[in-house]
Formats: C-alpha cells, structure tokens, sequence
C-alpha cells in the first residue's frame, strides 16, 4: 500500500469538494463542540454536587426584635434557657448529625467575609442579623422531617434549606446540559447526512479511476480508503475547530461561573471531554462513509 | 481456463435470459471470438468471467477457481489476472501513457522499481517506444487503444477480455490493434475477443463461437464471421 498514493488522491478529493468540505468541517465542529460542553456541564455539576453534598446544612433563623416574619409577630425573642432548650430538641430529632449555634456576632463576621456584601457592610450591623442554629444532616435529602419537627416550635423565625438553593441552580445547569446535548444530536444527524452526501458526489467524480482500479484488480481497501480519509481529514479538522470551541467556552463562561461555585472544571476534564468528542467526531465520519461507500461504489 | 457449465444469467426486471444455458471450455493459449448481433449476450459472458455478474444457474470456472465459491475478498485477485480492453479506451485524461499503464500496478501495490522496469517493455511491446509522455488526448484512437492493451497486459495476465476493442477505430488501424492482441497471445496469454467486426474475425481464422438470444449458435474452430459463406 503506497501512503503516498492514497494521500494525493485525498488531497484531490478534498479540493473538488471543497464546499461540502467546509460543510461538513462546520457540522461537526458545532456538533462536537454542543457535545462537548453538554459533557462539561455534566462533569461540573456531578463534582459540584459532591463538594456541596457534605456542606450543606439547614438554617434555623430565630425571631429577633422587630422581626418581620409571622410567626414571630408579638411573641417574646428566646432567652438564654429557652435557647438551649431548642438545642437540646434539635438535637433530638434522630435526622440531626450535629448543631451549632451562631450569634449574632459570628453570623456577621461571616457576612463580612462574602466578598459580595461589601455594599450592605455600610448599612448592616451585627444587631440586624439573626442568632441562629446551623443543623447538620446525617442525610442530606432527608431535610424535610426535621423542617416538619421544627416548624410548630415558638420563636423560629424561618427555616432555610441551603440544598433548595443549590438545586435551584443545578435544575438550571441540568436544563442546559440536554439543549446541548439535544443540538448536539441534530447536528451529529446533520454531519452524517452530509458526510454520506460528501464521499456520494466523490464516488461519482472519481468513478472512472475507481472503474480501472476495480478491473485491474485493487483491493477494496485500497479503493476505498481515499474516501474514508476524506471523511476521517474533515473530521478531525472539525474535531479541532470544536476543541478550540470548548476552551473558549472553559475560560470564558465555566472559570467565570467558578467565581460563584468554588469547584473549578480542570483542564484534565477538559482534555479528557476534548479526547471523547474527537473519537465521536471520527467515529461518526468513518461510519458514514463506508456505509455510503458501500451503496455509491461497487466492488 | 474459462469452463462454463450450463451457466443461465436472467438480469432482474428481464423475462428472457441473457445467456440461456451456455457450455463452453477455452483452453489456455487459446485465441477465441465472440461474436453475435447486439444484445446477444456477449458483454454478459465477459462480465460474468470477471465475476461482476453472478450466473443464476450453472458454474464459471476462471483459471481453475470456481466463482460461485470465490469469495468477494479474492475477487481482486481473480482480476489481477485477467486483463481487460474496451471499446471506449477507459484511459485517465490526465495522465500520461507512462502513467497509465504504471496506474495499474501502482494500485495492486507492486514496488516502484518492479513498475520502472516493466512499464517501458510493454509500451513497446504495443508499439508506442518513444510516446511513453504524451497525454491521451495527443494520441489517436488507434494509439490510445494500444494503451490501453499496454495497461491490460503489464501484469502479465493469464487472460485478455477485449470487448469490441476496435469498435471506435477505423479498419486500417484496427490491423494493428490485431497485430498487437496477436502478440499477446503468442506469449501464451488466453485472449477472449467480442466483436461485430467481420472483416478482422474472417482475417486471423481462429476460433469462433457465436451467439444468438443468449444461445451458443456455432462453435468453429478457424472459423469466419457469417454462417452463410
């Protein structure tokens, strides 16, 4: 098999489809790439999920004076014995790992640390914010019974459950994640239309090299192969158009939503989602042409 | 080396079969025409010898090998020793007469010091020394046809399949066309003609076997074209 042979009859190809060429090399860089950052965001939210999975907790807010809430509206704030009591019953309840108390000095402290609260730091004072309990869960999706327990209870002013917040936000990336995926399986459908649409006009430009080659006796491989390289070259320049695609995506939207999240997507993931969509996108190319190969050129 | 058996070959669609129980035996060295009016079923004879048509009945022996247990991975190789010319030449418009005949054994792979060797000694086995670059369309008929016997018999086959190779060419250079399938022969390659040609069959007195509606109608050794004279 002469490597040369094969590579100027690609190159010839190529060229005389150049249109469909540049076709095919943007499906699939958009395809790979919609691919790519469906993996992306699945691989984001699955560690997210693990790094907040032991963090979050369940914030029990107790009335303070002049609390706006309702349930606190003319009733007494807690004393010290009352408090301790209330801690005592939360630590009770068989679904509770660990309680902590934060008053109203700690809870500004940390309020201070967010760097988002810089403007509020002007206005707020360590006597606006609530004393309250911090509760740590042995099961994290089992938060529902001790906001059950909890919420006859006098002078709570409200209960917050952090994961209600997360998941918020997960359901949203969740959403994102299959649209990606979604178009992404369009544009897969697309590319392998075109790719069969591609190496089809091929065939028929080349019949008559590819008749004499058959009479003298080639073997198929050898008469197909040019084909198939056809497809495997677009693809893989597609490949990294859409590798390109994804690291702009990585620097500019995920390392931005780090900021926010604390769990950075690594560039190792990044690779490894880059590696994936780059066999997809080859995979999906050589199918493509031997199946058409196999109707357009008879051996 | 070409054994047909009662072979039948109906193209789907068709009622009336292309070859209807044909027997024939050519033996190596052999010089044969085929002739017969059009649509008599000849092309149909060399397509099935080539394994590009399956019989629907009966069994092709080509070179020893039966072609109905032949898988199509050895079909290649079957080719590889069969040669072929057709009427329309079927050379590469851009490339030249060196070319083409090396085309043929560029893509079986053969090395390129096997192809320099080789290539120059057919060219003038089929009488173009001297034109090796030249460009098909710098060539007539007659030159071009050469070319093509030259690409058919550089890997030295054990058969030649010409079908109709002098229907686009004018009678005095079709002698020559003769002359050079003629030499091939000598060289102990079975060569298989299919012709309308009168003149050339009554010519060279080799054997003819003819066909009509599918049907071997005569089979003749030294034979002549018409059945009337």
């Amino acid at each position: 098999m002469r490597a040369n042979f094969i590579f100027s009859e690609v190159w010839i190809g190529l060229r005389r489809n150049l249109t469909m060429t540049i076709a095919v090399i943007v499906t699939v860089a958009v395809g790979m790439a919609l691919l790519g950052i469906g993996l992306m965001i699945n691989s984001q939210v699955s560690t997210m999920t693990n790094y907040w999975t032991d963090k979050v907790e369940l914030s029990v807010f107790l009335c303070q004076k002049d609390s706006a809430f309702e349930t606190c509206k003319g009733k007494p704030t807690l004393n010290q014995t009352q408090k301790t009591q209330l801690q005592q019953t939360i630590e009770g309840l068989p679904e509770v790992a660990q309680v902590e108390y934060e008053d109203q000095k700690a809870a500004y402290e940390n309020f201070k640390e967010q760097p988002n609260n810089k403007v509020f730091l002007t206005v707020i004072q360590a006597s606006d914010l609530p004393d309250s309990f911090r509760v740590k869960l042995k099961d994290p999706d089992n938060s529902q019974a001790v906001v059950n327990a909890l919420s006859g209870q006098a002078g709570i002013a409200n209960i917050v459950n952090q994961r209600e917040i997360l998941d918020t936000y997960f359901g949203f990336l969740g959403k994102l994640q299959w649209m990606a995926l979604g178009v992404a399986i369009i544009m897969v459908i697309a590319a392998t239309l075109l790719i069969a649409n591609t190496v089809r006009l091929s065939a028929y430009n080349r019949r008559r090299e590819t008749g004499i080659m058959r009479l003298v006796g080639a073997s198929n491989l050898y008469i197909q192969l040019p084909f198939v390289m056809e497809g495997v070259i677009a693809g893989l320049i597609g490949g990294v158009c859409a590798a390109v695609l994804l690291i702009i995506t990585k620097i500019l939207i995920f390392d931005g939503i780090q900021s926010y999240m604390a769990q950075p997507l690594g560039w190792d993931t990044l690779a490894g989602v880059i590696t994936f969509t780059m066999v997809v996108g080859v995979v999906i190319c050589i199918l493509a042409s031997f199946v058409t190969l196999r109707r357009y050129l008879r051996v | 080396m070409i054994h047909f058996d009662n072979v039948t070959k109906v193209y789907a669609n068709q009622n009336r079969p292309a070859l209807d129980h044909v027997s024939v035996d050519v033996e190596k060295g052999e010089f044969v025409f085929l002739v017969g009016p059009s649509g008599s079923g000849k092309s149909t004879f060399l397509r099935l010898v080539l394994k590009e048509e399956r019989p629907n009945a009966g069994t092709i022996h080509v070179a020893g090998k039966d072609l109905s247990r032949l898988s199509n991975f050895k079909v290649p190789h079957l080719r590889r020793r069969i040669g072929c010319v057709f009427q329309d030449f079927r050379l590469l418009p851009k490339k030249n007469v060196y070319e083409n005949v090396a085309f043929a054994l560029e893509v079986i792979g053969k090395p390129r010091r096997f192809i320099r060797k080789v290539v120059p000694e057919v060219i003038e086995l089929v009488g173009l020394e001297g034109k090796a670059h030249r460009m098909p369309e710098e060539l007539s008929g007659g030159e071009q046809q050469r070319v093509a016997m030259a690409r058919a018999f550089v890997n030295r086959p054990m058969i030649l399949l010409a079908d109709e190779p002098t229907g686009n060419i004018d009678p005095a250079t079709s002698i020559g066309i003769m002359k050079v399938l003629d030499r091939i022969n000598r060289t102990g390659t079975t060569v298989l003609m299919a012709t309308h040609d009168a003149a050339i069959v009554d010519s060279m007195r080799k054997r003819v076997v003819e066909l009509e509606d599918g049907k071997i109608v005569r089979d003749q050794s030294r034979g002549v074209y018409g059945q009337a004279y």
